[in-house]
């Protein structure tokens, strides 16, 4: 173990109740380093971040931070300690301002001493001067912020605390630009301070960081020079086999089919003027940056946030959308964006949650029994591959994979002809994500239609019979099946199409 | 509630193999376990008091007495179950007892059309209610407060200050007579606890409250329609509140102003002590049924005690308050725990 | 649900981010309650010209400051997202406790006073302990603590009887030289405390726990300690509460809280504050409570018959609470243009 290291931790444990979420996990990281973390969802990461942070306390292992040993008992400990932390879930209070956001918890300088406005965001602006932010006004709400610069404001906060060692959990995952960011941390590195830089994209990994330690299954599985490993064998340590994109294989082309649905010159918020055509058997795709309108158009779809303009037509006659109820009636089931928020009930069991939208239909003149529901529900799971011991858990008792299952095989379960899926893989395992592509791709063959956002474009390349690319709120580019590579939904998701920014194409 | 505990959870959830043997215990079952047990030994040891206590006929009274309060309860966990809180329940009591009285003026003509009438008005009372709260986004506590103080003020106006009347002489003798050696109030309960489980726990609407309260957003974005069942529960829980007025009155042979009043609070304590979360989408009418009982059987053996009214206030209180303590949610998570190592090991 | 279209208003709010400095999370409900209350006063005055006699404005605020104090602890645990039944059972052990043992003078007032506020910051850090540091939900917590007060209540004071001082009595309920009533002389130190402490670290948190507490926790804040606060400011109030109600009454009875119970609720609502926590504030709720007082007096001036006074009440409890949110929803959509 070297002397020269600013942190070192040791076979690091945390259980909770009969859960191993780190079994053993051991890593140093240097003095100006900026050291990354790297592995799948539920490997670790976060339990890490949470007991390096002062917020939960391990089981077992031990840490040093400085030659001295390192217990945190609370956030503030740990910032006294020399470590602070930026949450990839916002820790900022939407309530409060970016001055008091800023200098929490303690904003007065003094436990009974009310604190001075002027005073809050004089040192508010100090702070901001230090670290390049000019944009940002102190007395602003922070509700009032959008979501890079919440982002930014989390990271400075950060920053703020004079940190030894700063720990950075997905930084990027809101922030359209990366330079401000790259630039503090090349500052504050120069400065001494180390970096624990968790992110899954692999290219900021590459450009900041020197050396990553990658966790599986609460392990550390060892940590490497980036420079002497190329990206596959990084995958490989992850999941503990080689990476393969095993994506089903695809249904001939639907071009003759009939349209199932079809939107004509769809408005509403940033979504402006935007046409397609879904035909039956046919997986249509939706490449976007964040924030192009792309969610305006799924909520309009789904009759959550019925559209200003333009009209739907469902079968060739006209739909009106203009609840979630009439949406289902119309054969369209919607998959949320945010599971937690918009899909789960965490309180149910993992059946009712799949149950719900037809319990009418399967109940006996009102009278539901558990045994309806899990007989009902049998042919759904099946097709997402939801093992049936799952069934009678409570949702929150399961891990987000089967969460989403659960979610998914609601939608199968209301008979819908057309899935209108945002982002379904997201935040979910290898196994789950390759069940979604299975259920996808046979309720396609079997003559259902689907609209899918995915921010994994190798998903819309791999998946999909054709691409719809929005930019701007508008359709930059219709991508068909022959011509959809990475790099050139990755260009035309920028708004550049052959060089040129694009208009809505047909 | 703790963050801790949240990020305890999330965490749990997000990390778990899902393979723990215990999570499928739920804490419903060990509350009414717990609740119940609690009160039968109340019972039993009541014979240290008296020996007429602690037997069969105790029971009885107790069961019986307590059914006014399972009535209003019923109704009170529904709106709980959506995330509300019905304030308006003792005004609602009142209407139901000086509608009784004043409709039938003692007499059983017209027993058929009265009762139904009054649940109608009463399900229509809590409509509005709910429509307050779904379509107005007035606060629930606000609203059924407002309404109850509306529906008081309107009894006051009726009443002229003093209720007259008395009810059907035919529901004050089935308030006495007994089928096959039991109470008919105490087959009524049964029968009435027995619909409402079905209703709560059985149903389609059931489910769909659950739904509701578990998680609204998701609710409506899974197409059901949240406003209709919210006002669905405020209706059922004024009509609920109205039955237990016109139960009262029959048992009281007449209505007095203040007769909700000692059960609003009551009806809240019991869904809570039942197992229910205050904050909705959680709970078991069978526990809410439990905790009505216990409640009733502590007041009765208090008042058997013969004791300064003020030291048994302070036992009522003590009482609940460690039946909270011991119903706590982390004393289950330990149980899990416990359980899960156990078949582990 | 609200909460479909609150994410919605958000998406919008990022669309076009015009941003306003907003007044401060307290003011918005504050200033609507008052002109609500200002209208009441103006009708009061058309119907009853005497309404402005000094007399009259001072045996108003007379009645309504215990209301007032109660509303304004009450706030506390809203704000950080909870109830507090316990007030009813706080002000009637107060209430008794200065009417059974009454010391005479103005040294004795204050001895009665560090009584209530003892018991009230007893019961209150009790609550604090259950529902902080226990975990139990504070609806149930106090509807215990509240129980076992009115128990206490009952045992030093079996029936309503007993004698407050003279001093809390006459002087607390007169006016300071002849001019200025004492009760307002009160309400307005309760705010000016109120405006200092909500600056204070606990005060800030306060409106942080109450909003999001994993978030405030990730922000350093000791959120149990917070929660705690609350209760043990809150208990206090309601002893403050039931001292002035006592001056007021100037005898005791156990059961002399139950009416503020549900009052002091809709008071805070009225105020503008949200139960579901995190905004809102003291003086909304001051205000809030002088409003439904001065209610009764209007509703009493304009001669409905005193039976169906709760009908007119009840309307206007729910007009108001529409009212102020009309007056945000305008003032949001204004400001996100």
């Amino acid at each position: 173990m070297g002397r020269d290291q600013l942190l070192s931790v040791t076979g690091l444990a945390k259980r909770y109740g009969a859960t191993v979420a780190l079994q053993s996990l051991s890593m140093e990281v240097a003095p100006r380093e900026v050291h990354a973390i790297l592995g799948e969802n539920g490997a670790g990461k976060s339990t890490l971040v949470k007991i390096l942070s002062g917020v939960v306390r391990p089981n077992g292992g031990t840490m040093r931070l400085g030659g001295s040993d390192y217990t945190p008992h609370s956030i503030v400990e740990a910032r006294r300690a020399g470590v602070s932390t930026a949450f990839q879930e916002l820790s900022l209070l939407p309530n409060l301002t970016v001055a008091e956001n800023l200098l929490l918890p303690n904003v007065s300088g003094g436990p009974l001493r009310p604190s001075s406005r002027g005073d809050a965001i004089a040192a508010a602006r100090d702070i901001f001067a230090e670290f390049d932010i000019d944009d940002i006004d102190p007395r602003w709400r922070v509700e009032d912020l959008s979501l890079a610069e919440k982002q930014r404001l989390e990271i400075t906060r950060a920053f703020s605390h004079k940190p030894r060692l700063l720990i950075l959990d997905e930084p990027t995952a809101a922030l359209p630009d990366t330079t401000w960011l790259f630039d503090q941390i090349r500052r504050l590195t120069g400065d001494g301070v180390a970096i624990l830089y968790i992110s899954h994209r692999l290219a900021e990994v590459r450009e900041l960081c020197q050396r990553a330690t990658v966790l599986r299954n609460g392990v550390s599985i060892g940590t490497v020079d980036l420079a002497g490993i190329n990206d596959d064998e990084i995958f490989k340590m992850m999941v503990g086999r080689a990476p393969e994109a095993r994506f089903p294989g695809r249904a001939p082309a639907a071009g003759d089919r009939p349209v199932v649905l079809e939107g004509r010159n769809l408005s509403s918020g940033r979504m402006r003027d935007v046409s397609f055509e879904l035909r039956q058997g046919e997986i249509l795709g939706v490449a976007a940056l964040e924030g192009q309108g792309q969610l305006e158009l799924f909520r309009a779809l789904a009759g959550l946030a019925p559209a200003t303009g333009g009209d739907i037509q469902v079968d060739g006659s006209p739909a009106a959308l203009a609840s979630p109820h009439q949406a289902m009636a119309a054969g369209i089931a919607y998959v949320p964006e945010e599971r937690k928020v918009e899909g789960v009930f965490g309180g149910l069991t993992a059946a009712a949650n799949v149950s719900l939208p037809k319990i009418g239909a399967i109940s006996r003149s009102g009278i539901l029994t558990h045994a309806q529901d899990a007989k009902a529900i049998a042919g759904p799971a099946r097709a997402v591959e939801l093992a049936d011991r799952y069934f009678g858990f409570r949702m929150n008792d399961l891990s987000g994979g089967n969460q989403q299952k659960a979610v998914l095989a609601r939608a199968l379960m209301s008979g819908a002809r057309c899935l209108v899926m945002f982002d379904p893989t997201r935040g979910v395992d290898v196994g789950t994500k390759q069940a979604i592509y299975a259920m996808m791709r046979d309720f396609a063959d079997k003559g259902g239609a689907i609209l899918v956002y995915s921010s994994e474009l190798p998903e819309l390349v791999n998946l999909c019979d054709a691409c719809l690319v929005i930019y701007g709120g508008r359709v930059a580019a219709e991508v068909p099946r022959g011509e959809l590579s990475e790099q050139y939904l990755l260009t035309a998701a920028h708004g550049h199409v052959g060089d040129e920014p694009m208009k809505a194409a047909s | 509630m703790s963050v801790e505990d949240d990020m305890t959870a999330t965490d749990a959830a997000a990390a778990a193999a899902d393979t723990r043997g215990a999570a499928r215990i739920g804490s419903e079952p060990i509350t009414i376990a717990v609740i119940f047990g609690i009160t039968v030994l109340l019972i039993l040891s009541s014979r240290f008091i008296s020996p007429a206590f602690g037997g069969w006929s105790q029971t009885e009274t107790i069961l019986f007495l307590s059914s006014f309060l399972v009535f209003c309860s019923f109704g009170q966990g529904l709106v709980i179950l959506v995330r509300g809180l019905d304030l308006s329940i003792a005004s609602m009591i009142t209407l139901g007892g000086v509608l009784t009285t004043t409709w039938l003026a003692g007499s059983n003509d017209g027993i058929w059309y009265v009762i139904p009438a009054i649940l109608a008005v009463s399900a229509a009372i809590g409509s509005i209610s709910g429509i307050g709260v779904t379509v107005l986004r007035i606060p629930p506590f606000i609203m059924t407060l407002a309404m109850g103080i509306i529906v008081y003020s309107l009894c006051l106006g009726y009443t002229q200050g003093t209720p007259r009347g008395y009810p059907a002489p035919a529901l004050a003798d089935l308030m006495r007579a007994h089928v096959l050696g039991v109470p008919a109030p105490v087959l009524l309960l049964a029968v009435f606890v027995a619909i409402a489980v079905v209703l709560q726990s059985w149903t389609t609407f059931g489910r769909r409250l659950y739904a509701v309260g578990n998680n609204p957003v998701a609710a409506h974005v899974s197409g059901l329609s949240t406003r209709r069942l919210t006002i669905g529960a405020y209706a059922i829980s004024a009509m609920c509140a109205g039955f237990t007025g016109i139960a009262l009155a029959a048992y009281a042979n007449g209505a007095t102003l203040r007769m909700g009043d000692d059960y609003l609070l009551p009806s809240i304590a019991a869904v809570v002590v039942g197992g229910s979360s205050i904050l909705g989408g959680k709970g078991n009418f069978l526990g809410t049924v439990g905790g009505a009982i216990l409640l009733t059987t502590l007041g009765t053996i208090l008042a058997a005690l013969g004791i300064e009214q003020g030291w048994k206030t302070i036992i009522e209180g003590a009482v609940i308050l460690v039946a909270l303590i011991i119903l706590r949610e982390s004393v289950y998570e330990a149980i899990r725990v416990w359980m899960g190592r156990t078949s582990a090991g | 649900m609200s909460a479909v279209d609150a994410t919605s208003a958000t998406e919008a709010g990022h669309a076009a981010p015009k941003r306003r400095l907003r007044q401060g999370i307290a003011s918005q409900g504050a200033v609507l309650i008052g002109v609500i209350y200002v209208i009441l006063w103006v009708v009061y005055a058309a119907e009853q010209p005497s309404a402005l006699s000094a007399y009259s404005i001072e045996s108003l605020l007379n009645n309504s400051l215990p209301l007032m104090l109660a509303a304004a602890g009450q706030t506390f645990v809203v704000l950080q997202g909870g109830f507090d039944l316990s007030v009813a059972g706080i002000i009637s052990l107060s209430n008794v406790l200065v009417a059974v043992y009454p010391v005479e003078g103005p040294f004795g007032a204050l001895v009665n006073l560090a009584m209530v506020v003892g018991v009230g910051l007893a019961v209150g850090a009790t609550n604090g302990i259950l529902v902080a540091y226990m975990r139990i939900q504070s609806i149930a917590a106090t509807l215990a603590t509240m129980i076992v007060c009115q128990g206490i209540a009952l045992l030093i004071l079996k029936a309503p009887g007993g004698y407050v001082s003279e001093f809390i009595a006459y002087e607390l309920t007169g006016s300071l030289f002849g001019t200025v009533p004492v009760a307002a002389v009160i309400a307005v130190a309760v705010a000016c405390i109120w405006l200092a402490f909500r600056r204070t670290n606990t005060g800030i948190a306060l409106y942080a726990v109450g909003r999001d507490a994993t978030a405030a926790e990730l922000s350093g804040i000791d959120v149990r300690r917070t929660r705690f606060a609350a209760f043990c400011w809150a208990g206090v109030l309601y002893g403050c509460a039931g001292f002035m109600l006592s001056a007021q009454t100037s005898t005791g009875n156990p059961t002399a809280g139950e009416p503020f119970l549900l009052l002091c609720f809709a008071a805070v609502a009225l105020g503008g504050t949200s139960f579901s926590g995190g905004s809102g504030g003291v003086i909304g709720s001051l205000i809030g409570a002088a409003t439904l007082m001065l209610m009764q007096k209007v509703l009493f001036s304009t001669g409905v018959s005193s039976f169906y006074t709760g009908v007119f009440q009840g309307v206007v409890m729910i007009v108001a609470v529409l009212f102020a949110a009309f007056v945000q929803y305008m003032s949001r959509s204004r400001g996100n243009g």
